[in-house]
């Protein structure tokens, strides 16, 4: 026997959430758009779409995050931090979505840690949905797991025949809110699963020696010349996870906050003497891919990327990750690294 | 800081403020809270982030010694928004700080040798927290040379310090300006810091060298050492990126997979050879 969800039941299942004070995030159709955003009525989970247009990345490190507040009087000054993130659960993000959150738990707790980050993973219950379709943009399973992947989950609803979800609860924290909505639970025996995997595009084991290699390459400046700067790609990608620190407000009160940076835009690394270690845009893509194939993968033991394709699919110039990552599995296939000993 | 936001700031009051050029100012604070200023300890090379509540936070070495704490001193050009707003303020204002960050100068490693400092304009003050470590502990050490230059004698910054520097007989200073930023009573070289270092030519013999400028005077300035015989792991510099978080989250500040703020800033020239150019 195994737990089951009939999928007519997931919205009493965010209903139950709401009744016990958890704030519902998930995806809802906003001006044509699906996106993950607090619900207020779980009428309006919208699961038309693959993937959402943002990531799941800012119900834990937000766009802008209030870091603490301060004012200053003429004799004294205060800083107070208050942070108390809210209950939430999470549905609707896929296995890329869920496994993002443990790559990123390697950053945001390597040596600091950063508690914004932590206490708002740990106030949120992730429920995923395994994936029953892909599209061109898709690529986990060449990133070495798949759509059913329940790394990052705490409850992993798997698509089965008979318009039911074969539920699994992966954590404590998924367990605890089963128990707390279990009335829209069945128990009985899951049909065949309906999950789709994409095929596998390229060699992941041979793109980091190849950009590891080819810090100077002609694929620099010819592949990535359209691209505009926009910065899109890495405000989609549920692992970017640049910022910057700003204050917003006066002399006598305001906050300080961190808000998402990316490393595609020129002023991202200009020196103040005008001195630009990164000038060009192609030096630009050339640390995106690095960052998140060599310098990531070295220092927390997994790419910083999960396959999702939303860099790809709302790109405005059609650049795709997923294309050049293949290129240069072609690259590496073609030119295969010497052995060591051979080199001058 | 017992929060455990590490994003949160001492809190620190201005306790003196000194013009060093026209556009150069060092600010030396101090902890408005006495447990702070208790429990607060440095050592030569790490920096923190300045801030000025309502403008901003800013990356800069703590330029004063270990040697001499109590307060912390950061030497800054107003450039932009928070060293405008850093100028701005008064003795007795307050200022942020966090820090602080980083690894530091193996000042240890180095008891028994000579020095050799090497530094250009405005990078003369993550230095001077090294020099006056070194001079602080005079004895521990053989001969100290300090080389500096900048763009013209009005840019040369910590006038002062220069003056009893050149005066001591325990050191040797040897201050430069770029051709045409001399003035009439100038009797310093006259050159870039790597030529007249090359000139110069200090033994390299048990020496270690420490230099701190732009890129560009790394660029030139490393090949002049190797020239005169300094092992590449004798010779140290710090390095400076933008930066934003200084805890290894803000993904700005890497050269490569190095990460200045968390493996650096302080670095041999023989680990910085290893960097890809893009610094």
């Amino acid at each position: 026997m195994a737990m089951l969800l009939a999928k007519k039941n997931l919205r009493a299942l965010l209903r139950g959430a709401m009744d016990r004070k958890y704030r519902v995030v998930g995806p809802v159709r906003e001006h044509g758009i699906v996106l993950f955003a607090e619900m207020s009525d779980p009428g309006a989970l919208c699961l038309d779409e693959l993937n959402t247009q943002n990531s799941i990345k800012e119900f834990f490190f937000p766009k802008t995050e209030k870091l603490f507040t301060y004012s200053l009087g003429k004799n004294d000054a205060a800083v107070a931090d208050d942070f108390a993130p809210p209950r939430t659960v999470l549905i609707g993000g896929r296995a890329c979505d869920a496994r993002s959150l443990v790559a990123l738990d390697r950053l945001f707790g390597w040596d600091y840690k950063d508690k914004f980050y932590f206490a708002r993973r740990e106030a949120t219950c992730v429920i995923t949905l395994a994936c029953d379709r892909f599209d061109e943009a898709c690529f986990c399973t060449s990133l070495g797991f798949g759509p059913r992947a329940a790394e990052g989950s705490d409850i992993l609803l798997v698509p089965v025949e008979g318009d039911e979800y074969a539920v699994e609860a992966v954590t404590d924290k998924g367990r605890a809110l089963i128990a707390e909505v279990k009335d829209v639970f069945t128990e009985g025996t899951p049909g065949a699963e309906k999950v789709a995997y994409p095929e596998k595009k390229f060699d992941l084991a041979a793109v980091k020696p190849w950009l590891e290699r080819n810090f100077e390459h002609p694929i620099w400046k010819e592949e990535f010349l359209s691209c505009l700067g926009c910065g899109t790609c890495t405000y989609q990608c549920p692992m970017c996870h640049c910022f910057d620190i700003v204050d917003e407000g006066d002399i006598h009160g305001g906050a300080r906050c961190k808000n998402w940076d990316s490393c595609q835009f020129a002023l991202f690394t200009l020196h103040t003497s005008g001195h630009n270690p990164r000038p060009a845009q192609a030096a630009r893509w050339r640390q995106r891919l690095r960052h998140k194939f060599v310098y990531y993968a070295d220092k927390f033991g997994t790419e910083a990327c999960v396959g999702c394709g939303r860099c790809i699919r709302n790109c405005p110039v059609c650049l795709s990750i997923l294309d050049k990552l293949v290129l240069i599995g072609r690259e590496a296939a073609a030119a295969p690294a010497q052995p060591a000993g051979a080199q001058p | 800081m017992a929060s455990d936001n590490i994003y949160l700031p001492y809190l620190m009051k201005v306790d003196g403020v000194r013009d060093e050029t026209r556009d150069v100012r060092t600010l030396r604070l101090k902890f408005a809270r006495d447990e702070d200023a208790a429990q607060f300890s440095f050592k030569a090379g790490q920096f923190g982030e300045y801030s000025v509540f309502g403008a901003g936070e800013c990356t800069f070495c703590i330029a004063n010694p270990p040697t001499r704490a109590g307060f912390i001193e950061c030497t800054f050009r107003k450039a932009g928004r928070v060293t405008k707003a850093l100028r701005d303020l008064e003795v007795g204002d307050t200022a942020g700080f966090r820090g602080p960050y980083g690894n530091v100068f193996p000042i240890e490693s180095w008891y028994g040798k000579s020095v050799l400092f090497i530094a250009g304009g405005i990078a003369l003050p993550p230095m001077r927290c090294v020099i006056w470590n070194c001079l602080d502990l005079r004895d521990k050490f053989k001969d100290i040379t300090v080389v500096y230059g900048a763009r013209t004698v009005g840019d040369l910054v910590y006038k002062d310090e220069l003056r009893e520097w050149s005066e001591r007989s325990d050191m040797k200073l040897i201050q430069t300006v770029d051709p045409g930023g001399e003035t009439p009573d100038w009797r310093g070289q006259i050159g870039f810091v790597p030529t007249v270092l090359e000139k110069a030519a200090p033994a390299s013999a048990d020496t270690i060298a420490v230099v701190c400028g732009p890129p560009i005077m790394l660029k030139f300035t490393f090949p002049v050492l190797d020239r005169l015989g300094f092992a590449r792991a004798s010779v140290y510099t710090t390095m400076e990126n933008r930066m934003k978080c200084g805890v290894g989250k803000c993904g700005r500040c890497n050269v490569g997979g190095v990460y200045i703020c968390k493996e650096g800033p302080v670095f041999t020239a023989e680990q910085v050879a290893r960097m890809p150019a893009e610094y």
